[in-house]
């Protein structure tokens, strides 16, 4: 299977030469990828990388981002059968951004640079190929989205005020990482106008609000991209990373009243959620977007011109997918 | 010239095949799986009725997924698996 586009033929030859510049024995097992648990050994994930257009010395960072959304934090089995929109968002950290020309600046989420462009449809095709994943067949997306064409970007760390995603996340500076997130579409937040920390973050709630349905709540891992002129603008003031998800955590949260099925919408807290009060119509109890300030997680990328950022919502629910990391070896 | 073109599949991955169907539902015990989908549980009330109203069944288990996000826990698949006859899934949606 492909993904509808022409793909690069898998020889013998350009597939050995992937599994040479990894380092690693073909047959080495990297995971079983769900849902049908094909094995991932590093020559079959070598494979798919050479149909998807990566050169050779792409492949250690494809085997990271398998392991990744195969480990069970990330749930693969629901994102790859769920009939929601989600897809494997791929955020590469440390040195081998440079190493492999990995776009993190203009045109952040879009077409022009080969390593974001085939590292990304590697795993998609690996995901489809052993796990199982065939469109119409198992994955039954209801829209699915662009992004499982690929879906890969790097973090701008040199412009970024704070650490990075995968420092903040335990990972030294030197480390290169993947972190993978279950996730929807880019939203772009515009906001020119903003020159205070509080003004565009109050911007940012009025966005993250309403992921997946505005009366959605206890929601987890959800990535929210900050464009360097915002992140300047935000550290500039003065504000940590955490000074942001408290800001945002604090300013999404809604009284029970608001949230109950047939008010403004019908849909709204579950059943087994409302049953815990009396009367949840005329509750003014305070519950949150998201189930903790840690579940938005920052990084800064795209270009330096223009005032935007983009919110990517997670595919989480209460207990479904979680951002999982692995360092690139 | 196909040998030099590498499988991208696992192609030792065992096709995977549906249980045998009964032929009638006497005397069998059924489970009805509720995968914690808003609503399923009507669906699943309803097919209750259905089946008692219209077949032999010995019994009727409820189970409950914990989250529709997620396959079903081991220790609920194997409960499942050990004491039913025929299950039936309110799938999402």
């Amino acid at each position: 299977m492909t993904d509808g586009l022409p793909v690069v033929p898998p020889t013998r030859e350009r597939v050995a030469r992937a599994v040479e510049a990894c380092g690693r024995a073909a047959d080495e097992l990297i995971a079983l990828v769900p849902p049908n648990f094909g094995r991932a050994t590093v020559e079959k994930i070598a494979i798919n990388a050479v149909m998807a257009g990566c050169r050779p010395d792409y492949l250690p960072v494809v085997i990271a981002a398998v392991e990744a959304v195969c480990d069970e934090r990330f749930d693969l089995h629901g994102v790859s059968a769920t009939t929601n929109s989600t897809a494997q968002l791929i955020v590469v950290n440390g040195p081998v951004r440079e190493a492999l020309e990995i776009n993190c600046g203009a045109n952040l989420f879009g077409p022009g640079w080969r390593a974001n462009a085939t590292i990304g449809r590697a795993l998609r095709l690996v995901c489809v190929n052993l796990g199982g994943a065939v469109p119409g067949v198992v994955s039954m997306s209801t829209f699915a989205h662009p992004g499982r064409y690929t879906y890969c970007i790097g973090e701008w760390e040199a412009q970024n005020p704070w650490e990075s995603l995968a420092v903040e996340h335990g990972f030294a500076p030197t480390d290169s990482t993947v972190a993978l997130l279950a996730a929807d579409a880019p939203i772009t937040v515009y906001d020119q106008r903003s020159r205070t920390a509080a003004d565009l973050c109050a911007t940012l709630a009025g966005t993250l609000a309403v992921i997946e349905h505005h009366k959605m709540t206890h929601w987890g891992d959800t990535l929210l991209v900050l464009s360097p002129a915002h992140a300047a603008t935000i550290a500039g003031d003065g504000w940590s990373k955490a000074d942001v998800r408290r800001f945002l955590f604090e300013r999404l949260q809604w009284p029970v009243r608001e949230l109950v099925p047939g008010v403004n919408g019908g849909d709204g807290l579950p059943d087994h959620v409302l049953r815990k009060f009396a009367d949840p119509a005329h509750d003014a109890t305070l519950v949150p977007k998201f189930r903790a300030p840690e579940h938005i997680k920052l990084v800064v990328a795209g270009g330096t011109a223009g005032r935007f950022s983009a919110v990517v919502p997670g595919w989480t629910f209460s207990k479904g997918s979680n951002l999982v990391f692995r360092r690139i070896r | 010239m196909t040998d030099d073109y590498l499988d991208p599949t696992d192609s030792v991955a065992v096709p995977r095949k549906t249980a045998p169907r009964p032929a009638s539902l006497d005397g069998k015990v059924v489970t009805l799986l509720d995968i914690s989908k808003a609503k399923g549980d009507h669906l699943l009330d309803r097919v209750e009725e259905l089946l008692r109203e219209r077949t032999g069944v010995r019994t009727i288990v409820r189970k409950k997924k914990p989250t529709f996000a997620r396959p079903a826990p081991d220790a609920l698949r194997a409960e499942i698996v050990g004491a039913t006859d025929v299950l039936v899934e309110g799938l999402a949606d």
